[in-house]
């Protein structure tokens, strides 16, 4: 499957070609099917999930009980601790420090989950996008209570976009006195409040991964699991799906075809659009309406075009000059052109192909979002102090004001790159528009 | 819910009155103890929130002893490097006589080392070498001492007497269930001298702070050495010394920001042969020159053989780094 993915986007990239123009012309006989780059069902909705907490209270063996339990209903693959706790050395002390990776599938959902084992760790893998949480479920020990760390767990989620948490009080087991365990889901719940979680409505599961990974007290193991799965089914909202969102299509390439008039082709990143759909060009100074008047992908004309194609598409009425790498065929009105955002960037390290030396504001690096390229002034945010005197070193997460030479469509969550000299120096994630294009 | 496991376990609560869940969440406050110990406390003393902090104090010393002997094999590679500077050198009004020390302490999770708990001890101890340092030159600060030192605070007028470095490191280990240890420390303290022609200057720059901008994940304390035959004039000018904190906080950066393991050798690692990165002009040049340029324009000028400016010592610390054997 993944294959043929691969060659309907070559193809779709070579159908445009000034040599294969005449293919616009070819007869549509032949009906379109597609290819899904498919592992695992896509009937459910998919979520990334997280566990984040004290390394004492029990995230590896909450992930394990978790698989357990839905192993028994055919939702995952039981993984035990030694499993999640991967890496020898991680396995002698005991505590995991990589995030490693585990999916489980509920009545209503498909999750993938991780353990978050670091602030500065896990901003990095975000913002490179090689972990995500939408939602996360807070560990805290019931005999420990919320812990001075607590609130940097907490901060943590905040900061990295998570609106709703679940949390899971465990062990407790080891309480004799069930009002201290009210206590605890006070202190809690005070504490989501503080930091603008719903610390009112956020469920509290307690009971003991232990018991529910050893088979024994269901009555605070496994059922508890049950409604932690549950609490997490109901409570943690799903981002929305790319098939979802508004029509976008970044242009990878224009031609001009005589007699059809200007195709762009490129690989559509989310939404839908059919034949005759109105969108809009935005990006480079841009903002033009037109329509779709055709969709070609694999020699073939399509009806629809959706996220993930990589495909062609005809434009009424634009000439080959006005269309260029970088712009964005999108739904009217869905996205803005920006000149001007804030962003978390991460600056690789010198072993990472990095920068070797830091640097401070006013440093003007290329920056690449989706097919574009543009040249980007760096600042720091309002309210950094001395920011002439801010100094940003390889390894650093760091929030930096971007300033485009030319504006491009993005929006919060788009994410970038930066370069210099054909070396990547850094990676980021919009966070913030600052100044769009009217 | 907890019907069936509680019954068996209630043998153990203490025999005194339960302690209300009010007085257990107070103590909570106040302390930032577990549960358990906030309830064995309470339970311990009669319901006295007083006689309870007096009973947990006692306790810290067994049970803080027991936690930390508990966590001691674990690997702590993550925390702070902090700098205390308590006499810069010259000012307007002061002489040339230094003191400071920069310390690193450590724990497991970065969590635990943003926390505003762990980096007021960092700072703490780090006042805490700086004030009790015999002179000394960046020469490392035995560990064993300062952990057997009573812990000045820089902020709390009223610490507790009777606390060393290591008793508060062993509570907060009993906080935040992390091994907490302190890895090393160097001081530097000159007394003054009444030379009017020979200055000094300490210089730092702290990288990745979160909240305390003398405290980050990779730092440096530096000295710099100024001569003039008129030193005391030079430091009357207010512009002098504007220009003077200013190049000094470029010196910092520049010593954190590239990879620097000495003053004047000859190759790229050494401070003197870096292209300077200190906005304006003088940008790129090597950072010998422009000292000596420096010098040159704020009337510094070489006496009985010292430069009119130089950087005599630095120490350069990155948290978790492997240590020189």
């Amino acid at each position: 499957m993944a294959l043929c993915r691969a060659a309907v986007g070559s193809l779709a990239r070579v159908s445009f070609t000034p040599a294969c123009r005449r293919t616009w012309l070819a007869p549509v006989n032949l009906v379109s099917r597609r290819g899904y780059a498919e592992v695992y069902s896509r009937s459910k909705p998919h979520m990334n999930i997280g566990t984040i907490g004290h390394v004492d209270h029990g995230k590896t063996t909450l992930t394990a009980a978790i698989t357990k339990i839905l192993s028994t209903r055919g939702g995952a693959q039981f993984t035990d601790y030694a499993q999640i706790d991967r890496a020898p050395e991680e396995k002698a002390r005991g505590i995991t420090i990589n995030s490693s990776h585990v999916e489980y599938e509920t009545a209503t959902r498909h999750y993938g989950h991780i353990d978050c084992p670091g602030h500065a760790d896990y901003i990095k893998n975000m913002i490179t996008g090689a972990a995500q949480m939408d939602g996360a479920i807070i560990v805290v020990s019931a005999t420990d209570g919320q812990m001075p760390q607590t609130r940097e767990h907490l901060l943590l989620a905040r900061q990295v976009g998570i609106k709703r948490l679940v949390v899971f009080i465990n062990k407790v087991d080891q309480i004799s006195d069930p009002e201290m365990l009210e206590l605890v889901d006070m202190e809690i719940r005070d504490l989501l409040t503080t930091y603008n979680f719903d610390g009112e409505n956020t469920p509290i599961v307690m009971g003991s991964a232990l018991a529910a990974l050893d088979g024994r007290d269901d009555d605070i193991g496994a059922s508890k699991i049950s409604d932690l799965i549950d609490a997490c089914d109901s409570w943690l909202e799903l981002p929305a799906r790319d098939l979802e969102k508004p029509f976008c299509l970044p242009v990878e390439d224009v031609f001009s075809i005589s007699g059809r008039g200007t195709v762009a082709t490129g690989r559509v990143e989310r939404g839908i659009a059919t034949k005759g759909t109105e969108v809009e060009i935005i990006g480079h100074g841009d903002k033009i309406k037109t329509t779709l008047t055709g969709i070609e992908m694999f020699h073939k004309e399509l009806e629809r075009a959706e996220a993930g194609d990589n495909l062609g598409v005809l434009l009424r009425g634009l000439k080959r000059e006005q269309l260029s790498r970088g712009h964005l065929i999108i739904a009217p009105g869905s996205m803005k052109s920006v000149k001007k955002f804030q962003a978390q960037v991460y600056i690789l390290t010198k072993d990472e192909g990095g920068r070797y030396t830091p640097f401070m504001a006013n440093y003007r690096p290329q920056l690449f979002m989706r097919t574009a390229d543009v040249t980007t002034a760096l600042s720091f945010p309002p309210g950094t102090p001395n920011p002439e005197e801010k100094m940003v070193m390889p390894g650093d997460n760091v929030e930096l004001i971007c300033e485009l030479t030319s504006d491009l469509g993005c929006e919060t969550g788009t994410r970038f790159t930066l370069r210099e000299g054909g070396r990547t120096i850094g990676t980021g994630i919009v966070t913030k528009i600052l100044e769009t294009v009217a | 819910m907890f019907r069936r496991v509680l019954p068996s376990l209630r043998h153990y609560s203490t025999g005194a009155e339960k302690p209300s869940l009010k007085l257990v969440a107070e103590l909570r406050k106040l302390t930032e103890v577990s549960i358990v110990k906030a309830r064995e406390a309470l339970g311990a003393s009669n319901n006295d929130v007083q006689a309870a902090l007096e009973w947990l104090k006692a306790d810290m010393v067994t049970s803080g002893a027991k936690k930390a002997a508990k966590v001691q094999d674990r690997h702590a590679g993550e925390g702070l490097v902090s700098v205390a500077i308590l006499s810069p050198g010259n000012g307007p009004k002061t002489g040339n006589g230094v003191r400071a020390a920069m310390i690193e302490l450590n724990c497991e999770t970065d969590f635990v080392g943003r926390n505003e708990l762990f980096g007021r001890l960092a700072a703490d101890i780090a006042h805490t070498a700086a004030f009790m340092t015999e002179p000394a030159d960046f020469q490392p600060y035995s560990v064993d001492m300062l952990n057997d030192t009573p812990l000045l605070s820089a902020v709390n007028p009223n610490p507790d007497p009777t606390a060393t470095v290591a008793s508060a490191i062993r509570d907060l280990i009993s906080k935040v269930g992390e091994k907490v240890a302190l890895r090393r420390a160097v001081t530097v303290f000159h007394e003054p001298t009444p030379n009017l022609q020979h200055g000094h200057r300490l210089i730092s720059y702290l990288h990745g702070s979160v909240h305390n901008p003398s405290q980050g994940r990779i730092g440096t304390l530096g000295l710099l050495g100024l001569s003039s035959p008129r030193l005391r004039e030079n430091f009357a000018s207010k512009e002098f010394c504007d220009d003077l904190e200013r190049l000094e906080r470029s010196l910092a950066r520049q010593i954190v920001g590239f990879e620097t393991r000495s003053i004047r050798s000859e190759d790229e690692t050494a401070l003197y042969q870096q292209p300077f990165m200190i906005p304006g002009e003088l940008s790129g040049q090597p950072v010998g020159k422009v000292l000596a340029a420096w010098a040159a324009s704020h009337g510094l000028e070489a006496v009985d053989g010292q430069e009119g400016l130089q950087v005599l010592r630095f120490a350069k610390w990155t948290v978790g780094e492997p240590l020189e054997a």
